[in-house]
């Protein structure tokens, strides 16, 4: 008796865990790039999500992590997703723009980037492979700055992490997308890249082929590429798909 | 019959539990050959991150010592209102999430926060990120130790006319040198891996601030096998650790050590 009881508890424990740990059939579990956090439960608000930097996500993409959309900040990297048969051709979904932002009290007095050369300013910039991280160097190369990297303090995880920091005034400066800096309107100031240092940031999205669950992922894709995903994108201060 | 079924159950579930344990570990050996694994390990990336965990690790643990070992003795021989109070304040960071603590550090040392000092970003910063999460595990550990030391012992020094500083350093400090050692072993251990609260107060910053903890995680999406390669060297450094401990808690063997996974609060 005292078995059989054991043994059905073991079952329902299983069968439990099992439910809701599994596929979901109805939903897409999209992986997306951290500065899309706001904009996408918008677009299909009963889909999964996980955001993160892009390069983090596709890690774990390839080592089999059960998303079934991939959508990156550049399309480097679903590129490279799709050249190694992890997903399908990446189409362009989505565009946006590089600022640099100041807190709002903007201890350092900084007015444009150039006053990034000066010393002791404590810059913010994404790590290495972080999408947000190459464009602030495409940014630095085009203007002939890259010598202000040896101000930089910290290279984040993505760019919610550089957003934090110069939120929370900790940081004088770092360098997010334009829709980073709409987001807390409050706390930090964007001051706009000069003509000729900035970068084509252009959003990348595909279909993971290990997905299960390919006709909701072709779905989400649709949707996000479609009228409904543009105008949400659009309000959030995403540049429309073609320049 | 039944007796069978539940004994081949209970191995069952003992092998389960064993294999899912060690399964992590091993696999992290197995996934890269060791020539490649030793050679990974000579990247700037990791030795970089090996010294930066070195130094702050070092630092965080003497500090520890020096001043939690007062702490620990104060409120081990007082007793005084409050005193449960305290030992739960002290205890506080060992169940704090990491990310909590990396934000009340920032709100209390940040530029914009209570102190208002310029700390964040350096490595003073995973230096007090460290202590602040691995502190607790060796003060706890070394109450139970000046604890479990017999107060006939210490009054026995006294009437023989020694004063309460030399029977600390001469019959104290020797009694429970070994259950402070092996709060020290887990102390080190804990701030070797350490995460959450550095990468929120210190960042990430190449020879700076970036341990190997956060390098492991920056590695993950560039260069799994040199994050592979940081992976092993920490189960290795970890599994030294544990071996101290152990040793340590066998050379004292006939002492009365709390059984208490966290020391009484009363």
């Amino acid at each position: 008796m005292r078995l059989a009881l054991l043994a059905a508890a073991l079952a329902a424990t299983i069968a439990v865990a099992g439910a809701t740990a599994g596929p979901n059939a109805e939903r897409a579990t999209v992986y997306a790039a951290a500065s899309l956090t706001n904009a996408f439960p918008k677009i299909a608000p009963s889909a999964r999500y996980s955001f993160a930097g892009s390069n983090m996500l596709a890690a774990q993409i390839r080592q089999g992590a059960p998303a079934d959309v991939f959508a990156s900040a550049n399309m480097k990297i679903p590129l490279g997703l799709y050249g190694d048969g992890f997903c399908s051709k990446p189409v362009v979904f989505t565009r946006n723009a590089l600022v640099l932002i100041v807190p709002r009290a903007n201890p350092a007095h900084i007015k444009s980037v150039f006053d990034l050369r000066r010393k002791g300013i404590k810059l913010v910039v994404a790590g290495q492979g972080v999408p947000v991280g190459d464009y602030t160097l495409q940014v630095l190369e085009k203007l002939k700055l890259t010598g202000v990297l040896r101000n930089v303090v910290s290279r984040e995880t993505d760019v919610r992490e550089v957003l934090a920091k110069v939120a929370l005034g900790e940081a004088d400066a770092g360098f997010v997308y334009s829709t980073d800096a709409r987001t807390v309107p409050r706390k930090v100031r964007a001051l706009s890249v000069p003509a000729g240092g900035r970068p084509s940031v252009e959003y990348g999205i595909c279909i993971v082929l290990a997905s299960g669950n390919k006709a909701v992922a072709r779905a989400f894709v649709k949707r996000a590429l479609g009228r409904p995903g543009q105008d949400v994108l659009r309000r959030y201060g995403f540049l429309p798909r073609r320049p | 019959m039944r007796r069978a079924v539940l004994g081949a159950l209970a191995l069952t579930a003992a092998a389960v539990a064993l294999a899912f344990l060690f399964l992590p570990v091993a696999a992290i050996f197995l996934q890269v050959p060791p020539g490649r694994l030793l050679h990974q390990l000579t990247s700037p990336v990791v030795t970089d991150a090996l010294l930066v965990s070195a130094r702050t690790s070092a630092i965080a643990q003497a500090l520890i010592l020096l001043l939690g070992t007062p702490l620990a003795y104060l409120l081990a021989s007082r007793r005084f209102r409050g005193r449960g109070l305290v030992i739960t304040l002290v205890e506080l960071p060992l169940v704090l999430p990491p990310a909590v603590a990396g934000l009340g550090l920032l709100v209390a040392f940040g530029r914009a926060g209570l102190l208002g000092t310029s700390i964040p970003f350096t490595q003073t910063a995973v230096v007090l990120a460290v202590a602040f999460v691995a502190s607790p595990l060796y003060i706890r550990q070394a109450l139970a130790a000046f604890e479990a030391v017999d107060p006939d012992v210490i009054a026995a020094s006294r009437t023989l006319g020694a004063g309460s500083t030399r029977t600390f350093f001469r019959v104290v400090l020797p009694l429970a040198r070994g259950g402070l050692a092996a709060g020290l072993a887990l102390s080190f251990a804990r701030g070797l891996g350490e995460f959450g609260a550095t990468i929120m107060f210190a960042g990430s910053l190449q020879g700076v601030t970036q341990t190997l903890p956060l390098a492991i995680y920056q590695e993950f999406s560039v260069d799994l096998d040199t994050a592979l390669a940081m992976g092993a060297l920490l189960v290795v450094i970890s599994a030294l650790l544990l071996l101290v401990l152990k040793l340590v808690l066998s050379w004292q063997p006939s002492r009365r050590t709390s059984s208490f996974v966290f020391a009484r609060s009363s």
